[in-house]
């Protein structure tokens, strides 16, 4: 019969705080941008601005991103990332995320976009940290955390150490799509894809998404001001439900509309299926050996992470 | 009345339609029995009222649509099958909306889809490109995607991609709509400089004056008249029968004013000097809304509007006039409440305080710029009767006010009729109405006069020298300044640069010249 005893920790009243900041920095994050956020707008005295940041708003810098072909940039950096999320220690997620940093800093990119990406996926971060130590099933011989003034609420360390694990790679994967969107125009990016075997109409619609996103925002926003200049204030009954059908229901017969009109507008300038691209770009030996140099990277984090597990304490 | 064809020499017909029909496949006509030859070289104005055809027989000639029945021919080839990809290559469209056309993350990628589209090397691409941008203005821009740019800027941005193909045919709908006049200067410049076949709709006749030497008018999917352009503007029958009559334009000139104004504050809200015009006339009464030193910012930090002091009094209409972006829309959007700026808003004397803001919309109502944002419901009826039942009036009293405004707009007996499918001018009006019903005390108008053809604009004209409110007119319609307003503020760079009496905004050439309004009559 397998043992079930457990070892328990009592941690001192700093290292508790230490512990308990570790464990709810995602969530600290989210708060944290959340209120910037409003008292940035409250000193505007404007409305929220809902408007959508666009995806390759800092393609036009200089660096080791910047001049890398786009194909091989999101092809080694999307291995890298697949290594990264295949990593089974803390020990090295965390490595992982002080590399992620490293490259989000040799990309010479602004850290505000960095930090909205990190509290986008911070939400799912802090779910896993407040519920995995909680709720990990037992295991033989596992440390059992207690927490000064929280010793009612034993935390299972299997569970800490899998959450934070989790959320390190998150992180990573995150930090990295900065780098790998940010710094190529979106066609770029978008042939990159193709050229890596992507289907192109599903690149032709990403691309006219994310130009016609903006147009149906500014649309839909509009017609939600119309709507409150005419007294309208959504509540939760019958007559707000019909309005809001109709409102999406004008929104939809008008984008349909537009979708027409743009494939006119398309076919009316040449269009035959295919959007044309700029000439083909073909790899430099500078971007093979980037690219070598990320998948390398995450092979070795892989194979460290494999021959030696540093365990938790 | 039948076609009368202009004589065409010995030249060829580049397009040659015969009995051309085509019908919609709702079973709405759109062009019944077309009989036209458009030659290589002809400058043509394609006119007639909304929905009288023109959008559906351009398609024709682009190869969007083909003919039904009858026969489309270019260069004696019937206008199908292998030759369409072709001549779209050749013959350049500019559709009404130009977030139509831009469609690619940048303006760059846009303006190069079609050369590249027409097979041009990548060096030969990236020189049509930017000459086509240096050509529009817009060189400095074109690494930036088409959100980023005004409306100005992306009209002539679509004009860009068009040109960068080197059409031998331009066709061109509605290129000036929603235009101020600067911006119309440098189209009708490209325009003059094009040197292929060019045909224009539009609405605007004073614009295509020297553009065109031949107009076409539409009625009904029809050709009706095939004239000199000259002689479509000296019969004045043929213009009112085809509802483009604009010379209601230059009746009743002069009827304003002389005299000149300066900036002031209405209410003693604070301490000023008299210095710099801010004088506290002693007879003018308390505006229904005043603004003093009023600014406001985007959320991004770009400023908007600033240090505004305007007072709107009952009774009043004022013209809102300025250059595009200068600031005119935002300072709308400041009144309504919807931007909430810096500065002292007072209503009725009094400075709004928090819980009041959300109630502005009852004694401030507005008809935006694009009039189908403001049309969400299934029936005019329903639209009318959206704010008052938002306002929780009985039955009875909502029927009442609803009837009352279609009534105001010449739309009784709409009731039941769905907007969407209502002409331009009829959704401008049932715009109005569906703010009129709420009883505003102030109406704002965004560019009412956009897209519409001549006789909707008269018909506009005469709703709105009707209404009894205060209104503010945010327009680049001189016309419309003259006949309606009493009173012109002239915005430049988000500042009020002046406010007059309409009589010296007309006698102040400078002003008219700084702010693009200067060639419009």
């Amino acid at each position: 019969m397998t043992s079930l005893a457990t070892r328990t920790i009592v941690l001192t009243p700093s290292q508790g705080v230490v512990f308990l900041l570790c464990l709810l920095a995602p969530l600290l994050l989210l708060l944290g941008c959340r209120w910037r956020r409003r008292k940035i707008l409250g000193r505007m005295s404007t409305p929220l601005d809902w408007s959508i940041p666009a995806i390759d708003a800092q393609a036009h810098g200089s660096s080791v991103f910047h001049c890398w072909m786009p194909a091989v940039k999101i092809g080694s950096l999307l291995c890298l990332s697949f290594l990264i999320v295949a990593l089974h220690s803390l020990f090295w997620s965390m490595v992982s995320v002080l590399i992620a940093l490293i490259a989000v800093h040799l990309a010479r990119i602004p850290w505000q976009r960095p930090l909205q990406r990190l509290a986008a996926v911070s939400g799912l971060c802090a779910l896993f940290l407040l519920v995995l130590p909680l709720t990990s099933p037992p295991r033989p011989g596992e440390t059992i955390l207690l927490v000064p003034l929280l010793e009612w609420l034993p935390l299972r360390l299997t569970g800490v150490v899998l959450a934070l694990t989790i959320s390190c790679k998150a992180a990573t994967v995150a930090l990295l799509m900065e780098p790998m969107f940010a710094t190529s125009e979106l066609s770029r990016t978008l042939q990159g894809f193709t050229n890596l075997g992507l289907p192109g109409t599903l690149i032709q619609m990403i691309l006219l998404c994310h130009r016609y996103l903006f147009v149906f925002q500014q649309e839909a926003a509009r017609m939600q001001r119309a709507m409150r200049v005419r007294g309208f204030v959504p509540r939760t009954n019958l007559a707000t439900l019909r309005t809001t059908g109709n409102s999406l229901g004008m929104l939809f017969i008008r984008s349909f509309e537009r979708t027409e009109r743009v494939y006119e507008a398309m076919l009316s300038r040449g269009y035959r299926g295919t959007f044309p691209a700029a000439a083909k770009q073909f790899p430099t030996a500078k971007d093979v050996a980037k690219g070598l140099v990320a998948v390398l990277i995450g092979v070795l984090l892989l194979v460290l992470d494999r021959l030696y597990p540093v365990q938790w304490p | 009345m039948a076609a009368q064809p202009m004589p065409a020499g010995d030249r060829p017909p580049l397009y040659s339609l015969r009995h051309l029909t085509y019908t919609y496949p709702d079973g709405t006509p759109g062009l019944r029995e077309i009989t036209l030859d458009i030659f290589a070289g002809d400058r043509m104005a394609l006119v007639g009222r909304n929905g009288s055809g023109k959008s559906t027989l351009i398609r024709h000639l682009n190869g969007l649509f083909t003919a039904q029945t009858g026969e489309c021919r270019y260069q004696d080839q019937p206008l199908i099958g292998a030759l369409i990809p072709e001549i779209r290559l050749r013959v350049g469209m500019l559709f009404q909306d130009p977030d139509d056309h831009l469609f690619c993350p940048t303006l760059y990628e846009d303006v190069a889809f079609g050369p590249r589209n027409q097979g041009h090397r990548e060096d030969e691409v990236d020189r049509l490109v930017r000459d086509s941008l240096t050509m529009v203005g817009l060189d400095s821009l074109c690494g930036k995607p088409a959100h980023h740019l005004s409306y100005g800027q992306k009209k002539r941005a679509a004009l860009a991609t068009i040109l960068a193909m080197k059409p031998h045919v331009l066709i061109l709908d509605e290129p000036t709509a929603n235009l101020d006049s600067r911006q119309e200067a440098v189209f009708k410049r490209l325009l003059h400089e094009y040197t292929g076949t060019l045909i224009i709709i539009e609405h605007n006749l004073l614009f295509l004056h020297d553009l065109c030497e031949r107009a076409v008018v539409l009625a009904d999917g029809r050709v009706y008249h095939d004239y000199a352009f000259n002689d479509l503007l000296s019969n004045p029958q043929a213009l009112r029968e085809h509802g483009l009559d604009f010379t209601f334009r230059f009746a009743g000139r002069n009827r304003h004013y002389i005299g000149a104004g300066h900036h002031h504050h209405y209410l003693p809200t604070h301490d000023h000097g008299t210095e710099g015009g801010h004088l506290t006339p002693k007879d003018s009464g308390v505006p229904l809304i005043e603004l003093q030193h009023y600014s406001f910012c985007y959320s991004d930090g770009t400023p908007a509007i600033n240090d505004i002091n305007l007072g709107l009094f009952a009774g009043e209409t004022i013209a809102l006039v300025g250059e595009n972006g200068a600031g005119k829309s935002t300072l709308a959007h400041c009144l309504l409440g919807l931007h909430r700026g810096k500065g002292t808003f007072l209503v009725d004397g009094r400075p709004l305080v928090k819980g009041d803001w959300p109630l502005l919309w009852r004694r401030v109502g507005i008809v935006f710029q694009y009039s189908a944002d403001q049309l969400f419901c299934p029936s005019c009826w329903e639209e009318v009767a959206f704010g008052p039942q938002q306002l929780g009036l009985s039955p009875r009293e909502i029927e009442l006010r609803v009837q009352k405004a279609l009534a105001v707009v010449q739309l009784e007996g709409f009731d039941k009729r769905v907007p969407l499918h209502m002409s331009g001018g009829e959704r401008k009006r049932l715009a109005i109405a569906a703010t009129l019903s709420l009883q505003p005390e102030i109406l704002i108008l965004d560019e009412p006069t956009a897209s519409l053809d001549p006789k909707s604009e008269e018909q506009l004209l005469a709703v709105l020298e009707a209404l009894p409110m205060a209104m503010l007119l945010i327009t680049h319609d001189l016309f419309f300044i003259r006949r309606l307003c009493s009173r012109t503020i002239v915005l430049h760079q988000g500042l009020i640069i002046r406010d007059y009496k309409t009589g010296a905004f007309f006698a102040d050439n400078q002003l008219r010249t700084i702010n693009g309004l200067d060639n419009i009559n």
